[in-house]
């Protein structure tokens, strides 16, 4: 009675976690930043500080920002143990010596995901910016 | 609770210590997929606070092989909580018990470790991190439940059979 009275509590402990793992990733495939398949026209803003900003219209398929851009050759970059790190940005490359990296900003606000995991929609509007200073 | 340290407690941090470290570096080209969480809770079942000083030789150590960034912050606090919680229940003996308890810090891991961004980016950075690496956190999960399943009880024999026959002479 004892044993069975233990392998309940185990049983129970083990299906909790399961339970919980199971909300996680559906809290993490409905994040605010759902895939949206067809066509799509999007603008990305190239900012360099005292250079004249550039505007690029690209029209694609593509699911992910990166995808688009990788598309269009406009970013290259490595992969880190946190996804993709941009480092070319239309043939500027951030000089890690001056401590300079792109930022990736959509319509003004922060974006505080990776490239690889933002899901872009029609009409929307990314600004990538070089920053100098970690 | 006895924190004064003898020579023999020395060496056993320095082994201990060693072999976390060991197990992290050979293990780390699997992503969340470690021994460092089971090795952490059988070495506070078998030498209590001591754990404690292995665990703070660990985090340095890993500071200054892969850098004292963010991450580092985590580690600061992260690894001591699983001891405080094995401390908890430092009766239990259940292989499942560690299965379970394992595996829920291996799911927490990322929440744990998204801290650190309240301070830098706010509620909004600290929220994105943590879901954003939720897959991990999930892999995590189930790699701690599986190797603390199979491997606590051969680990927690061998550590307290070390303990009881060559370190008490």
């Amino acid at each position: 009675m004892r044993e069975a009275k233990y392998w309940i509590k185990v049983l129970l402990a083990t299906l909790g976690l399961f339970v919980l793992t199971i909300l996680l990733l559906y809290l993490y495939t409905s994040r605010s930043n759902p895939a949206s398949p067809g066509h799509k026209e999007i603008t990305i803003k190239v900012i360099i500080p005292d250079e004249e900003p550039q505007e690029f219209a690209i029209s694609t398929d593509a699911l992910t920002l990166r995808q688009a851009l990788e598309e269009k050759e406009l970013i290259k970059g490595s992969e880190s143990s946190y996804g993709f790190y941009i480092t070319e940005v239309n043939g500027r490359r951030a000089n890690e010596q001056k401590q300079e990296w792109w930022c990736i900003t959509k319509g003004g606000e922060n974006v505080n995901i990776g490239i690889d995991l933002i899901n872009i929609q029609d009409k929307d509007t990314y600004e990538l910016t070089l920053m100098e200073g970690y | 609770m006895k924190f004064s340290l003898k020579t023999r407690d020395i060496a056993i941090i320095g082994i201990m210590s060693a072999i976390l470290i060991t197990v992290q570096v050979a293990f780390a080209f699997l992503p969340n997929i470690e021994l460092v969480s089971l090795i952490i809770i059988i070495s506070t079942l078998v030498f209590k606070w001591k754990t404690l000083y292995i665990i703070y030789i660990f985090v340095l150590v890993e500071g200054l092989i892969y850098g004292f960034t963010t991450y580092w912050i985590c580690y600061l606090y992260v690894w001591t909580i699983l001891m405080f919680f094995t401390i908890l229940f430092k009766k239990n003996r259940s292989p499942f018990f560690w299965a379970i308890l394992s595996g829920t810090f291996g799911l927490s891991f990322g929440l744990l470790c998204s801290i650190p961004y309240l301070f830098i980016g706010g509620v909004p950075l600290a929220i994105s991190t943590f879901i954003v690496g939720i897959p991990f956190d999930i892999a995590h999960c189930i790699g701690n439940y599986v190797i603390a399943l199979t491997l606590f009880k051969p680990l927690y024999n061998l550590l307290n059979w070390t303990k009881k026959n060559l370190l008490t002479q």
